[in-house]
């Protein structure tokens, strides 16, 4: 049994879609999403086998989400798109699976023989894609809304046994739905700790402590531990001897 | 008093004062007295004023009478002594007597030298009394014949005391003056004003011709406001030449372009056709020189090049530029054999050209201008057509299969968008038209945007009539989703609102993206072109006005006057 997930910001498109794949019976609809955001989050919580993403979606586009997801979470991923070029030149380029709008029913079959043989293997590298390389914002949660950091505004990010938490050059603090992996790879954030990635350009000095151990301080004050382990790496970073 | 002796004195004094005065007459006609017509503080002027009455006070002196064989002379140098003063000022006065002073002392007698001090002292009077009127707020009465005359009145008396008290022996002194001081009074007295009263004439004379002048120039330009600007063509250009004719008088008028008469009328009307090509040498040079030509019928012949019994004597052809001094055509001015082409009517013809090159230039820009706004808002049509198109389709396609109804009220929708889009832009529609539209394309959007769009509309039925130009709220309703709600993850909302505002009627989209970035909007040009065509049609005070609040709403509010009126 194959589980999917479809991924696309016009409730009619997926109903379309979700009609086409019903009457295979190896296929399992786990549901489906309006928006990047929701879909991160379901794709985190039910690992789906694959994800059918469409592009073109508001605030966070369907490979800019991918940036987000941790490599173990990473599904299959079969991209929707009507009319991106650019992409469809991309995906050509990598041999990744996409259906062009309207979605035919001669196309999809062939798209669900590709997924069936390949089923079980490891999804490919989608970090090959432009935007899916690097992330520009980091979305993060306020009440029921979803604001967009840019990367410039992030002090520094702690991971906490309640979750990841980003605080802005500002103050505030907010919970984000990325892991702490994912913004270390797909951010210029230096990692210093197990708990905490720091923006260098709001570090204001590195103050050594009793013991051999160190600490950021930002400029807004706050100070941010150096773990015993990356301190000689991170100095090696700054420059220091 | 020997009365057999100063009766014949004071008729022959007053007979050389007529040749004085007649003389000054015939100067005032020159350009060397207009600078005489004004008190003027001006260098140039004042020059000019004393070398004038210099020369007069001089020919006062030449013109007098000697009495008892040179001893005296009866004359009136004062004149041009007390008036270069009073025109000239205290330095002008004071040159004016010093000159003629001299000149009266070189001629020697008994008086001599008495007379070149009451030369001075009379320059020097008329120089004071300017000062005091200018002083005094009365420039006015510089010009006041009485005045000039009881000045020179009162230095005659002077003079004559004067005279009495420098000249020796002091019993002949009072002999000469009883001879001379009658006839002095009496010519000098009423020289002096009527030379006054030549100035003023001269005064008035310059002034009404100029103000003639500028009344007909201003005249005509009034009646030629705007006649061109609609297009350089015959019917215009028929129009344009009747007011000529009948504003200058001048026999006739024909307008030509490059190539051929566009218009004629007046004398020789029944030969020079309106439709033919060009065939006079003097309006082919013009074109070719781009120069004034003018032939007067003396140093420059003129002849009809049509007919030999043309009555036509003169004509000026001028002529009409466009962009980069290229000649567009000419205007040709004529006048019949039996009558001189005036002066007035030579430069009011050019005047007139330059007047109609700048209608003709502007005509074009405003035609240009609108041309330009017509393919702008055909691309709009274009610029909605490929994407919406696609997406619309791709919505039927996908609600077909289970959904057969609800495809054909989406075709339908359709259909109705793609007919209202076929109305042409110039055309102007009723609120209610548009609204029909913005439905239309609203529930195509509606469907595609399902689950995360709503949209109010309000707008009260008395305003459902009014007259607005077609595309002007869909371009905003198709902004404020575009730019607006349909980047928001949160569901999105669009009002559509019409209220009544003093003179105004004020329709408002409003969404609650606030996501408008006026520099970012390069593609919402339909937006600028909805604005611009309302202002160019109803004004500056109306048009679209965007306030964005960020990340809250963006408000398009459109201004349109109650009274529209239809086209």
């Amino acid at each position: 049994m194959i589980t999917a997930l479809i991924v696309d910001d016009e409730l009619l498109a997926r109903q379309a879609l979700r009609r086409a794949l019903e009457p295979e019976h190896d296929i399992q609809i786990l549901g489906e999403c309006g928006n990047a955001i929701e879909a991160l989050a379901r794709i985190q919580a039910d690992k789906p086998d694959v994800v059918f993403l469409d592009i073109q979606m508001p605030q966070l586009t369907g490979l800019e989400m991918l940036a987000m997801i941790d490599a173990a979470s990473m599904p299959h991923v079969v991209f929707l798109t009507a009319y991106d070029e650019y992409a469809v030149k991309a995906f050509e380029k990598n041999a990744f699976d996409y259906l062009l709008k309207p979605v035919t029913a001669e196309r999809l079959a062939l798209t669900l023989q590709r997924l069936r043989d390949s089923a079980g293997a490891v999804p490919q590298d989608y970090s090959v894609l432009p935007e899916a390389h690097q992330l520009r914002q980091i979305p993060c949660f306020i009440q029921h809304d979803v604001i967009f950091l840019k990367l410039d505004e992030i002090e520094c990010v702690e991971s906490r046994a309640s979750g990841i938490y980003v605080s802005d050059t500002q103050g505030n603090e907010r919970p984000t739905a990325l892991r702490l992996n994912v913004l270390e790879t797909r951010t210029p954030l230096l990692r210093c700790h197990r708990q905490f990635l720091v923006n260098l350009d709001q570090v204001q000095r590195l103050r050594y402590l009793e013991g051999g151990l160190a600490e950021f301080v930002m400029r807004r004050g706050r100070a941010i531990p150096i773990s015993r382990r990356l301190l000689p790496e991170i100095k090696e970073r700054l420059g220091i001897v | 008093m020997d009365l057999q002796a100063v009766f014949p004195l004071s008729v022959a004094l007053l007979q050389q004062m007529c040749v004085y005065l007649a003389v000054a007459y015939v100067l005032s006609r020159t350009r060397l007295f207009i600078p005489l017509t004004r008190a003027t503080i001006r260098w140039p002027h004042r020059i000019a004023c004393y070398v004038v009455f210099s020369a007069f006070c001089i020919m006062g002196t030449l013109l007098g009478l000697p009495v008892e064989s040179g001893n005296a002379i009866a004359n009136t140098p004062a004149i041009g002594a007390v008036l270069g003063g009073l025109l000239g000022g205290p330095v002008v006065g004071l040159s004016v007597g010093i000159t003629g002073g001299v000149h009266r002392y070189l001629l020697g007698g008994m008086f001599g030298l008495a007379a070149a001090v009451d030369i001075i002292v009379q320059g020097l009077a008329g120089g004071l009394m300017h000062r005091y009127l200018i002083g005094h707020g009365k420039a006015r009465l510089l010009f006041s014949p009485l005045l000039a005359g009881s000045l020179t009145f009162v230095t005659i008396l002077i003079e004559l005391g004067i005279d009495l008290a420098l000249s020796h022996p002091f019993s002949e002194a009072l002999y000469l003056v009883s001879l001379i001081a009658l006839p002095e009074l009496i010519a000098n007295t009423a020289g002096a004003a009527i030379f006054v009263a030549i100035l003023l004439d001269r005064r008035d004379s310059i002034e009404r011709q100029s103000r003639s002048f500028s009344a007909k120039a201003l005249e005509i330009a009034a009646h030629l406001e705007g006649v061109l600007r609609e297009g350089f063509d015959p019917e215009n250009s028929q129009r344009v030449a009747r007011i000529i004719l009948d504003q200058t008088g001048v026999g006739a008028v024909g307008i030509t372009d490059r190539e051929k008469t566009l218009a004629y009328i007046g004398i020789g009307a029944d030969h020079h056709m309106p439709g033919q090509p060009i065939h006079s040498p003097h309006t082919l040079q013009a074109i070719a020189s781009n120069e004034v030509i003018f032939a007067d019928g003396n140093e420059v012949p003129f002849q009809c090049s049509i007919a030999m019994s043309c009555r036509l004597g003169s004509a000026l052809v001028i002529p009409l530029v466009g962009e980069k001094d290229h000649v567009i055509g000419t205007i040709e001015l004529y006048e019949p054999k039996t009558r001189i082409f005036s002066t007035i009517n030579r430069t009011l013809g050019e005047g007139i050209a330059k007047l109609l090159s700048a209608q003709i230039l502007s005509g074009r820009y405003e035609q240009q201008k609108s041309l330009l706004l017509q393919s702008e808002l055909k691309l709009l049509h274009a610029q909605v057509n490929p994407h919406f198109l696609f997406n619309t389709l791709n919505i039927i396609i996908s609600v077909t299969h289970d959904d057969a109804a609800r495809a054909r009220a989406l075709l339908t929708d359709l259909a109705v968008f793609l007919r209202k889009n076929l109305k042409r832009p110039t055309e102007d529609v009723t609120l209610a038209d548009e609204i029909e539209h913005i439905n239309a394309y609203l529930r195509i959007e509606l469907a595609r945007f399902a689950d995360r769009l709503s949209v109010d509309i309000d707008i009260p039925p008395e305003l459902m009539g009014i007259h607005l130009p077609a595309f002007t709220l869909q371009p905003l309703v198709e902004n404020a989703i575009k730019h607006g709600t349909s980047r928001l993850i949160r569901a999105g909302y669009i009002a559509i609102r019409a209220r009544h505002e003093d003179t105004a009627i004020l329709l408002e989209v409003e969404d609650n993206a606030g996501l408008y970035q006026p520099e970012a909007h390069s593609d919402g040009l339909g937006m600028n072109i909805v604005d611009r065509r309302i202002r160019n049609r109803y004004g500056e005070a109306w048009g679209v006005t965007m306030h964005c609040e960020p990340n809250v709403s963006t408000l398009a509010t459109v201004r349109l006057p109650t009274e529209p009126q239809k086209p």
